[in-house]
């Protein structure tokens, strides 16, 4: 039964993954010229969304088609809720360990990455294998 | 100050998840009943389904980056 609706929708994580990560050196790189923490804050708030939004992306298929479409909500829901808390815990981390930090930086480069992200799902769409 | 920031945070992370709660019912629902209707279309539709819980919990995730800011740093 996996194997077969593992066939059905294939994710282009790897591809999604590489452009985000591209995205979030650049935006780091640009905010290096203004100072090293800024750029350093820059990166972690890019990781702060691309490590939840790859683990959803990876939980969302987990399970396919009409069969199992009551499993499909119930993960979606699941994995929704666990993508929230792993921000909340990332932004909590970053703000009592990292003690001198650069807000700005960290929630800007948060903000394009959440805008970028929905870009790229209208962009690179899973495709269906035939 | 604090308590004003608190309560700023809280309201961000209530409204947020209040909001998340809905939107994320009400577009599983659908795809439920979407799926049941026409099975065949359920690939299709879980991955739109997937587009627009990106998109749903855009606003809601920044949300929460400003209420950790504001629990964290304005009142911590």
């Amino acid at each position: 039964m996996t194997r077969s609706t593992k066939a059905i929708i294939r994710l282009p994580l790897l591809k999604w993954l590489v452009i985000e990560m591209a995205a979030v050196i650049t935006l780091s790189l640009l905010w290096l010229l203004e100072s090293r923490l800024a750029g350093y804050s820059a990166f972690i708030g890019g990781l702060i969304f691309v490590i939840p939004n790859a683990y959803f992306a990876h939980r969302m298929y987990r399970y396919q088609g009409a069969r199992q479409a009551s499993m499909m909500v119930g993960n979606m829901f699941r994995a929704e809720g666990i993508k929230l808390a792993l921000t909340a815990v990332g932004f909590a981390a970053v703000f009592i360990l990292m003690e001198p930090v650069h807000v700005p930086a960290l929630l800007f480069t948060f903000a394009v990455m959440v805008v970028l992200g929905g870009a790229l799902r209208f962009l690179i769409q899973p495709k269906r294998q035939l | 100050m604090e308590t004003i920031a608190l309560i700023a945070a809280a309201i961000i992370l209530g409204s947020g998840a209040l909001a998340t709660g809905i939107g994320f019912a009400l577009l599983g629902g659908k795809l439920l009943e979407s799926s049941a209707r026409q099975p065949e279309m359920a690939p299709q539709l879980q991955t739109k389904t997937f587009i627009m819980a990106g998109l749903l919990d855009a606003v809601p995730m920044i949300g929460v980056g400003i209420a950790m800011y504001l629990i964290f740093v304005v009142a911590g």
